[in-house]
């Protein structure tokens, strides 16, 4: 009896070792990722590993690559340009993973697991530095020369201004998109580069029977789009850099009171969006403004940029589409677009392949094929310098804008997500008239110095 | 003859309530299947109305794009595997615990169960360094075995309660007549448990088939272990997500598992009927 | 070996394969995600810096936040427990009645719990947005008009209502389970003694149904208070931080705040006082429960 209690019992336990024992082989063979941490310690052992220099780009040599990045809106563009690398390094296998859900979450997991990516992504700017310690710096490698100065200055540490810590994946461009039909029909000629002239025009769409503004409140990073207009003019005004501006809230030096751009432009500019747009401000997220703006029932779309045309066009493809700055002063020169990179890869400065892992991206950006590749397949704005002619009209008219009175600051970059995610809960509070407007500005300047002041 | 038809009525007063009430519960489900036959400009224009022609493209791209054979047999391989541990090892535990007095049994009950209270996210970190120790990560059947751990609480918690409805006397007259435990939970408990045992297979093959969190931290690195709720994923970004794609992927995805489940379902009722005449 | 060492053996032999799995699986994480709970880290650099017990100070004096979250999630759990298991066993026992569709209505109930909490989210916002919209036009019931997500008061009902659609087919099939379980010979012993459909109901099932409650309303009640995904689906916590529940707190503090350490702290603690509540709750109703 109780011999065959135990060996059943046995037979369990064994079948389970068993199948762990299985586990571990053919995670070894099937997902070459797992195998880092065993790999890392064997080079531990031998301090000759090849440091990077003495290895020339030897493109036969076999190699793979584990690129685990956000944004999974490229993944098709993404995908074929591997399937291209296939051609000129047939031997370095990339192997490609991405997520949006709880991407920083993941990433934080495998990095403590020891699965650093030689691949991986963070927002530029700020983060660069917080990332900084498993990343290499890309200065002087080929790819220094093709990326536009603009992108450029975000791969940098913003702890001391220098190196070259990411490449972006894509440019982009931030500002008030608008209905260039709608404000013909209400007789708006120029769009409204003033925040008196803003509200006029609020005034004229309204009357005509149309929706001003389509706001998106419900997502939390349509307010960091949205302020860090209003943060430039106010770091202009004062006569400061907006980084400066940026580290005296996070050192809690500043008061939103000091800045009439932020505490009077800014809060003005919301609550005439508020007044002025969606029927309920705090449902409306990215896709209930896509809805209203593409189907022609609101003229201006809050919080967005050069992302959301290829998404409008799919709902309506005569869509008339016009881009400009946020009239965020009574100053028309500071109506600015802002452009600049807020997504940058990172490569693992400690992988076993950063050789192939840098070959890769400076084929990706000085290569024909891979300067080609931005516009051509995935359809974004280049972070390279190239001649090529974009077809989105939020690009060729923030190309416009910015050839004729400047572009501004991408200013969200010199803070990280976590305070952003903050600021818009804090607005919604604000919103929904859970504080008022004193309480948002001591809720900011307390929560701006105590997630982002630590760092 | 009156009371015949009295029931009759009753009954089908019933059906028609369900129906309405279905209607309701149903409604969001139903949009979901009828937004992915259409384009995506038609989706976020307005999600209420009809498709405006039928349209099987979104289907066709998603099928291709996810691979879906290759995904749903490492989808079959992980939750078969996730399945059969749980169901053992919990009944086994649930019957001994439930039968068996004294403090170690309380002990290890209360050991098993209470970890349905620890949140995933709180160990997501440290999971994956202790899983990379056990070379449990970054393969299928690592990821089943991952499983066993992860749904033994519940069903053993499950299975416990239910053991409680089990005669006792059945299996004491089992062990008078000389059978080993092991025999009496084999021969006789075990077959009495069909019915909740079906209906822990049922909830379990739902969970596993369809979870995200953990195949994502475990086996989203290579196309060759992906799932099929990983890979309606890729359609999801924070400020583009391909609606289309990624309601058509989801409804495939979670297709198979609702098959399985009016499957199973009748295993519940004829379990119970078959263990009713025995006892 | 004496008869009562085998017994013992036998009992740690048959109970020892799920302790040791659930000791790999969730103890050993748990455990050492406590240690970091000693430290200061913001769950990126390679060092963490012990800080001995500074992480729950923090939680007990200043804890704003961590606190309103608590009410919240207490809300939410006793609206949930409470609606998920009454709507769940009064479907539960009409979807136990004989009739041909009564697989596929069970199929129908079930859907929703195992939808992707995105797809959730995303049809749920368009239904609380334009569907509504719609349904006023119509009816012109100010009702309708409300701002179900974004006004603050009326947010909780929107996520505890889509909370409770959402996985009331789990309870329906942990109930139909239950029903199918009563014995047929002592619900006939009722109906020869002269009961009533009514009386047969309540006098006999639901007695005899105490363990699906105990399996159900402890389930639940965890579910309630771990609640999670649901509020990240529909609202990530707003507007503002109206539905921020505890969980969705924890993972605010550790993963976008970078603070890991107190992170951990915060979910050793909240796991503490679920452990004390759900033990107070199930030794209540173990006491209850009918033997046959």
């Amino acid at each position: 009896m109780k011999k065959k209690l135990l060996s059943a019992l046995l037979c369990t336990a064994m079948t389970a070792a068993l199948l762990a024992g299985c586990g571990g082989s053919e995670g070894g063979a099937e997902a070459p990722a797992t195998e880092a941490p065993a790999a890392e310690d064997a080079a531990a052992e031998e301090p000759a590993a090849e440091p990077a220099a003495e290895a020339p780009a030897a493109s036969d040599e076999e190699a793979e690559i584990y690129m685990f990045i956000s944004s999974p809106e490229y993944a098709d563009a993404i995908n074929t340009l591997i399937e291209e690398y296939k051609n000129v390094a047939p031997n370095v296998t990339i192997n490609y993973e991405t997520t949006q859900n709880d991407y920083p979450t993941l990433l934080k997991a495998k990095l403590n697991s020891g699965e650093v990516p030689e691949i991986f992504s963070s927002t530029s700017g700020k983060e660069i530095d917080v990332y900084k310690e498993y990343s290499f710096d890309l200065s002087g490698q080929a790819l220094e020369s093709t990326m536009q100065p603009a992108v450029a200055s975000m791969m940098a540490s913003p702890e001391d201004g220098s190196g070259l810590y990411g490449i972006a994946i894509k440019g982009n461009y931030f500002g008030m998109i608008y209905n260039k039909a709608i404000f013909d029909e209400c007789g708006i000629t120029e769009f409204p580069t003033t925040f008196s002239d803003l509200e006029a025009a609020c005034e004229k769409i309204s009357a005509a029977g149309y929706k001003p503004f389509t706001t998106g409140f419900n997502e939390w990073w349509v307010f960091k789009h949205v302020g860090q207009h209003f943060v430039n003019a106010a770091a202009q005004n004062a006569g400061i850099s907006t980084a400066e501006l940026v580290a005296k809230f996070e050192k809690g030096e500043a008061k939103v009171s000091d800045y009439p751009e932020l505490y009077d432009n800014f809060f003005n500019f919301i609550d005439l969006a508020v007044k002025y747009g969606d029927d309920k401000p705090l449902e409306t997220a990215l896709d209930g403004e896509l809805s209203a703006f593409g189907t022609g029932k609101a003229a201006m779309i809050c919080g967005q940029g050069a992302w959301v045309e290829a998404d409008l066009l799919a709902i309506d493809p005569d869509l008339q589409i016009g881009f400009n700055g946020y009239p965020v002063t009574d100053n028309a020169a500071q109506c600015q677009v802002i452009g600049g990179s807020d997504q940058a890869l990172r490569i693992s400065k400690d992988s076993e392949v950063l050789q192939p892992t840098l070959d890769f991206v400076n084929w990706w950006y000085t290569s024909d094929y891979g300067k080609a590749w931005f516009t051509d397949v995935a359809g974004v704005v280049p972070p390279v310098v190239s001649d090529a002619e974009s077809t989105f009209e939020v690009v060729k008219q923030g190309d416009a804008l910015s050839a004729e009175k400047g572009a501004a600051d991408l200013s969200i970059c010199y803070s990280t997500d976590s305070w952003h995610q903050t600021f818009g809960e804090i607005m919604q509070s604000y919103i929904s008239g859970s504080v008022d407007k004193d309480g948002a500005c001591a809720q900011i300047e307390e929560q701006w110095a105590a997630i982002d002041g630590a760092n | 003859m009156r009371r015949e038809t009295k029931r009759k009525v009753r009954k089908w007063m019933l059906v028609i309530c369900l129906l309405v009430v279905a209607c309701f519960y149903i409604y969001p489900v139903f949009l979901m299947v009828m937004n992915s036959f259409k384009p995506f400009g038609e989706i976020i224009g307005d999600v209420l109305a009809f498709p405006k022609s039928f349209d099987l493209s979104n289907y066709t791209y998603v099928v291709d794009k996810m691979k879906y054979l290759l995904l749903f047999r490492n989808n079959v391989i992980i939750t078969v595997i996730g399945i059969l541990g749980i169901v053992v090892f919990s009944s086994m535990a649930a019957f001994i615990l439930e039968r068996r007095e004294g403090n170690y049994c309380k002990i290890a009950h209360t050991i098993i169960i209470t970890p349905m209270l620890i949140p995933f996210q709180a160990i997501m970190i440290t999971l994956l360094k202790s899983m990379n120790v056990l070379h449990l990560s970054g393969s299928k059947i690592g990821l089943g075995i991952q499983y066993w751990g992860f749904g033994i609480p519940m069903a053993t918690f499950i299975i416990f309660n239910f053991m409680k409805t089990i005669p006792r006397e059945l299996d004491e007259s089992a062990t008078i007549d000389g059978a080993s435990t092991f025999r009496t939970f084999v021969s006789i408990i075990f077959p009495l448990l069909k019915s909740v045992i079906v209906t822990v297979i049922v909830l379990d093959v739902m969970w596993i088939w369809n979870d995200f969190l953990l195949p994502l931290l475990m086996v989203n690195s290579n196309n060759e272990t992906k799932t099929l709720v990983l890979a309606a994923y890729t359609f999801v970004g924070q400020m583009n997500t391909k609606w289309n794609y990624a309601l058509t992927a989801m409804v495939l995805a979670i297709v198979p598992s609702v098959i399985v489940f009016i499957l199973l379902q009748k295993y519940i009722v004829e379990g119970v009927v078959a263990g009713a005449v025995k006892g | 070996m004496s008869r009562k060492a085998k017994r013992q053996l036998e009992t740690v032999l048959f109970s020892l394969p799920a302790i040791i799995l659930v000791c790999l699986m969730m103890y050993l994480p748990f455990v050492l995600s406590g240690y970091y709970s000693l430290t200061e880290w913001n769950g990126i650099s390679k060092e963490a810096r012990l800080i001995g017990l500074d992480n729950f100070k923090t939680i007990f004096v200043e804890s704003g936040d961590f606190l309103s979250s608590i009410w919240f999630t207490t809300r939410y759990t006793v609206f949930f427990v409470i609606f998920s298991n009454i709507f769940a066993l009064a479907l539960a026992v009409a979807l136990t009645k004989r009739f041909r569709a009564a697989n596929f209505f069970r199929g129908i109930f079930f859907i929703p719990y195992i939808m992707s909490m995105t797809i959730v989210g995303f049809i749920w916002k368009f239904i609380f947005t334009s569907g509504f919209e719609k349904l006023y036009e119509i009816t012109e019931w100010s009702l309708w008009n409300y701002s179900w997500l974004g006004d603050t008061k009326l947010v909780f009902y929107s996520v505890a209502f889509v909370g409770v659609w959402q996985s009331l087919g789990f309870y329906i099939v942990l109930y139909i389970a239950g029903l199918q379980a009563v014995p047929k010979d002592v619900l006939e012993a009722a109906v020869v003694d002269g009961a009533t459909g009514r009386q047969k109901f309540f006098k006999v099932t639901l007695p005899l149904l105490g363990p699906s409650f105990t399996t159900c309303i402890f389930m639940s009640l965890t579910n309630g208070l771990k609640v999670f995904d649901i509020i990240l689906a529909l609202t990530k916590g707003g507007p503002g931080t109206a539905t921020n529940s505890v969980t969705l707190q924890i993972y605010k503090e550790a993963f976008t705040n970078n603070n890991y350490g107190l992170g951990s702290a915060q979910s050793i603690v909240y796991f503490l006082f679920v452990l004390i509540i759900t033990q107070l709750v199930l030794k209540g109703f173990s006491r209850k429960e009918v033997d046959l």
